[in-house]
């Protein structure tokens, strides 16, 4: 048994892959939380939790999701919405994965190829990737766990993420609500919210919010 | 996939950078009359790139960006060198792969296209430097050619091996001196144009690229008519100002002077009388849409 | 590991396809199976058959889009007997490339394209398609190919000798070696589910020996014609298929991530360390439809033959031998070599005073790859090898073992 555990960098100038050091992926079902398989419910409840202890709280929709390409897609988009709104939280996108001429923008936007400048930029703490190509997701994913200190995410709807800290596999809309619910029921068992206000960067203009302490 | 298909989830919309949105909102996929002139007016398909100042090949990959029929249904396939930094941001979907197997990946793509797609029009076309398509990959340059793999392969000739720094290619002029020719090149400039009519291409044309109306005719000649018959070959002199001792704004002088009279690129145009009855036909189609739009341009007025 | 492989549930490959139980798009007779049925359920018939006609029955079982020939031997005739299975409309495409490095480049572009695609090579095939396969990783494309191991230096040999196999150990493909026509069949087909696991989706290399598999007859369990893999599903890949069909339309599927400064280098590192991560990732699976990474007999004993290919035949016939004289010696058969079951290996040996490793090549790598792992790695007795089409005659082993032992009558 390896002692390895998928926990929020910095780790190294080049973290391992978790998958080499032994960590293995969830079977449906189930969820991954830092190096151990767990009942998928457990992940909801840790995530939701995590969401709602963050100061900078992000979610990191991907092409998948962004485009409007078959209407489940369109539909997971709106689920994301939801989620953001019931944390709540920054979403911040990733358009597509080619590294940017001559820099990004990271206030409004995260690229694979060096995620960690829109973490460090945003001072962001915990995030999710959802909709981002498995490949794509696993490089933002070391990167991230490599250099930062971000409590790691994703929804992925493959196989999940053994290089997040925290993930569930198969996504779909009912789970993406699923945890949104699972937010909405801590906050009403009295969970608060430990966001910073924050402003919502939005094409051009911003929309202020106040997290909600009720 | 349709226009239709290119869109923002309506939830996401407000967040994404603008220059996704105009992409949606402004780029010219699923029209058919789309052209050079769009350059300026609306949404081009290249975002940016890392290309030297003033080179040629940067307005050629927007002149020929602007002119593919069916960008929405067509995939790229590049090679290393210069057009390689430029690929990442091209919005139609491409491969790199490696150095000179361009027409190795475009024949299984075109193939695996045309399997999973059979009802469907989708256009592939290769883009590659003289070193990938005349040297290092001319084996499968040709061997697409002979077999009649139905896509567009497209050179940019700028006579050397301008990303490795200016080195001696085989579609450099005879006696040019460059690196690795240290007393001049000694052999002539490979005559390709005419060897792809003479291996199988329907459609061949060598140009520069100083008028985009030529080059967008060309390209598009080219893409249609590979969907129709086979193979096709366009050759354009994109010279690599830097590497020939030429300044930014002398990149457009060097053009015109090479397709003068009597100069090496002197436009030409090689097709089989098929492929001449098919794009007199396209010709007349294309004149009468044009006449159509307009008039329902100006009956909207 | 953190969690074990749960060998019953093998129905996480690929078996919820939505295809399943539809007539494959190819031909009217065939339909698209469970995997889990045609591998572990369905009747079986045993046909005496070459390792070249185990290629084609696998492919004509496979769904296959795309396959790309090219002659050398020993797997011209497999090639050849596909182009037959194109003809008889049990695959999509199939042509005749111009040469290994370009064959493994349209095999490329198809598989970019979204196509299950397929190839064979061998020897000096290898060589020059090599820049190919770190391009195919690279690119997670699950490219199936199959090697028919040969010669490789000069002066020219087209006889067997797994030296290639080498070259291909650190490309960032799944690399398995069958040791029978029996495990060729099922390796090819098991290998193309494995490959393309969403978690995984590298090229998988099934490597045999050549001549000694592809052109001697055996007798083959296989499952009914008219079950065939479920389709491949482009859009479950892990980076976005080359059709125009999926987003980011904005896309170069392997675009350059080295611009000069230390975050992108760490993107390119980064980018290497997922393939041989999805190399990893693909144990899981492998084990399940494998039953194990490696196959063992009698652990307890002593003495350890270990390796992979046909040397394992020629080492269990030796085992055999030394049994009737009273010499005890167990077996490690080595199924995949990317990813290498190092801890399965480490746990098989651990009892072991002696691991005889013989090789059908010269330099003995299989006997390097395990030293590298075990402690006490003196163990290890690298041989006998033989190589350039030599036999590896089973008393050779059993002379070998017992000059190791001590035990050799000196020569007159």
């Amino acid at each position: 048994m390896s002692g390895y555990q998928v926990k929020p960098g910095p780790e190294a100038f080049l973290p391992p892959s978790a998958s080499s050091m032994g960590i293995v992926l969830p079977d449906p079902g189930e969820g991954h939380i830092e190096g151990r398989i767990v009942p998928e419910d457990e992940a909801y409840e840790l995530a939701a939790r995590k969401f709602l202890e963050a100061k900078v709280p992000t979610l990191f929709p991907g092409p998948l999701v962004l485009w409007h390409w078959n209407d489940n897609a369109a539909e997971k988009a709106k689920a994301i919405k939801r989620l953001a709104e019931a944390i709540p939280a920054r979403i911040i996108p990733m358009a597509d994965y080619r590294p940017k001429y001559p820099k990004i923008i990271p206030e409004v936007e995260i690229n694979p190829n060096h995620p960690n400048l829109t973490i460090w930029h945003n001072k962001i703490d915990a995030c999710i990737f959802i909709g981002v190509h498995c490949h794509q997701a696993n490089l933002a994913l070391k990167i991230i766990r490599g250099g930062t200190s971000c409590y790691t995410m994703a929804m992925c709807a493959q196989a999940g993420h053994e290089d997040a800290c925290l993930s569930f596999r198969d996504a779909s809309v009912a789970k993406i609500d699923k945890l949104t619910e699972t937010v909405l029921r801590l906050k009403k068992e009295g969970v608060k919210s430990q966001g910073d206000e924050f402003k919502q960067f939005r094409n051009n203009y911003t929309v202020s919010y106040k997290p909600s302490y009720e | 996939m349709s226009k239709e298909k290119i869109k923002i989830s309506e939830a996401m919309w407000d967040f994404m950078p603008p220059e996704y949105q105009d992409m949606v909102d402004r780029a010219t996929y699923g029209n058919n009359q789309r052209s050079w002139k769009d350059i300026g007016s609306s949404k081009e398909l290249i975002e940016q790139h890392s290309l030297c100042a003033g080179c040629p090949e940067s307005i050629a990959f927007r002149y020929i960006l602007a002119s593919l029929p069916n960008p929405e249904d067509t995939v790229m396939v590049g090679s290393t060198g210069c057009t390689s930094l430029v690929f990442p941001h091209v919005a139609i979907q491409n491969i790199h792969s490696l150095f000179g197997n361009q027409n190795a990946i475009a024949s299984g793509l075109k193939r695996a296209l045309k399997v999973r797609f059979p009802d469907k029009i989708k256009d592939v076309v290769v883009l590659a430097g003289d070193g990938a398509t005349v040297d290092i990959g001319l084996d499968m340059t040709m061997q697409s050619w002979f077999r009649g793999e139905m896509f567009t392969t497209i050179c940019f000739d700028n006579e050397l091996y301008a990303n490795t720094g200016g080195q001696e290619s085989g579609l450099m002029q005879k006696g040019f001196v460059s690196k690795m020719a240290p007393v001049g090149k000694l052999f002539e400039k490979v005559r390709l144009p005419e060897i792809a009519f003479e291996s199988g291409c329907h459609y061949v044309a060598c140009l520069t690229v100083s008028k985009p109306n030529r080059v967008e005719k060309v390209i598009r000649n080219a893409v249609l008519v590979a969907r129709e018959f086979g193979p096709t070959y366009v050759q354009l002199y994109t010279p690599c100002i830097l590497e020939i001792g030429k300044q930014s704004m002398e990149g457009l002088d060097e053009m015109k002077d090479a397709e003068a009279i009597g100069q090496r690129f002197v436009a030409k145009e090689y097709m089989t009388d098929n492929v001449k009855a098919f794009l007199k036909e396209q010709d007349a189609k294309d004149k009468a849409a044009k006449k159509a739009a307009k008039a329902a341009a100006a009956a909207a007025k | 590991m953190n969690k074990k492989v749960d060998f019953e549930n093998r129905r996480i490959l690929g078996s919820k396809h939505l295809k399943i139980g539809e007539t494959s798009r190819y031909h009217k007779d065939q339909v698209y199976t469970d995997p889990h049925e045609i591998f572990f359920e369905a009747e079986t018939k045993p046909s005496f058959v070459t390792g070249s006609e185990v290629i084609r029955d696998a492919l004509k079982r496979a769904s296959l889009d795309c396959f790309v020939a090219y002659p050398i031997t020993p797997q011209s005739e497999a090639a050849a007997l596909v182009g037959e299975l194109f003809a008889e409309g049990y695959l999509g495409e199939y042509f005749r490339g111009e040469s290994e490095f370009a064959v493994m480049g349209q095999c490329a572009g198809a598989s970019f394209g979204g196509a299950r695609t397929s190839t064979t090579t061998a020897g000096p095939g290898t060589m020059r398609a090599m820049e190919n396969f770190p391009m195919w990783a690279g690119s997670r494309l699950p490219i199936q190919i199959t090697v028919t191991c040969r010669g490789i230096n000069s002066p020219l040999s087209i006889q067997p000798d797994t030296l290639e196999i080498y070259y291909l150990l650190e490309t960032g493909m799944m690399v398995w070696h069958a040791e029978s026509a029996q495990d060729l069949f099922d390796f090819i087909l098991k290998g193309i589910i494995v490959a393309e696991q969403p978690d995984v989706h590298v090229p998988i290399a099934v490597c045999c020996d050549g001549f000694f598999v592809t052109h001697t007859k055996d007798t083959v369990n296989l499952p009914p014609e008219h079950m065939v893999l479920p389709p491949y599903d482009p859009y479950r890949s892990p980076v976005p298929c080359m059709d125009m069909e999926c987003p980011p339309v904005r896309m170069m599927r392997d675009p350059f991530i080295m611009k000069s400064n230390y975050i992108h280098y760490a993107t390119h590192a980064s980018w290497q360390q997922e393939v041989h991560a999805a190399v990893d990732r693909s144990r899981k699976h492998a084990n399940a439809i494998l039953d194990g990474l490696i196959e063992t007999e009698n652990l307890d004993c002593e003495i350890l033959l270990v390796s992979s290919g046909t040397a394992v035949s020629q080492g269990r016939e030796a085992i055999r031998l030394l049994g009737k004289e009273g010499i005890d010696v167990g077996l490690v058969k080595i199924k995949t070599l990317r990813p290498f079951p190092k801890e399965e290996v480490l746990e098989a040996t651990k009892n072991a005073k002696h691991i005889i490793v013989p090789e059908f090549n010269v330099t003995g790598w299989m006997a390097r790859e395990i030293k590298s792992i075990i402690p006490n790695n003196e163990r290890v007795m690298e041989g006998p090898h033989v190589c350039g089409g030599m036999t590896m005659p089973s008393e050779v082993i059993v002379e070998e073992i017992k000059k190791h032992l001590g035990l050799a009558k000196k020569s007159d």
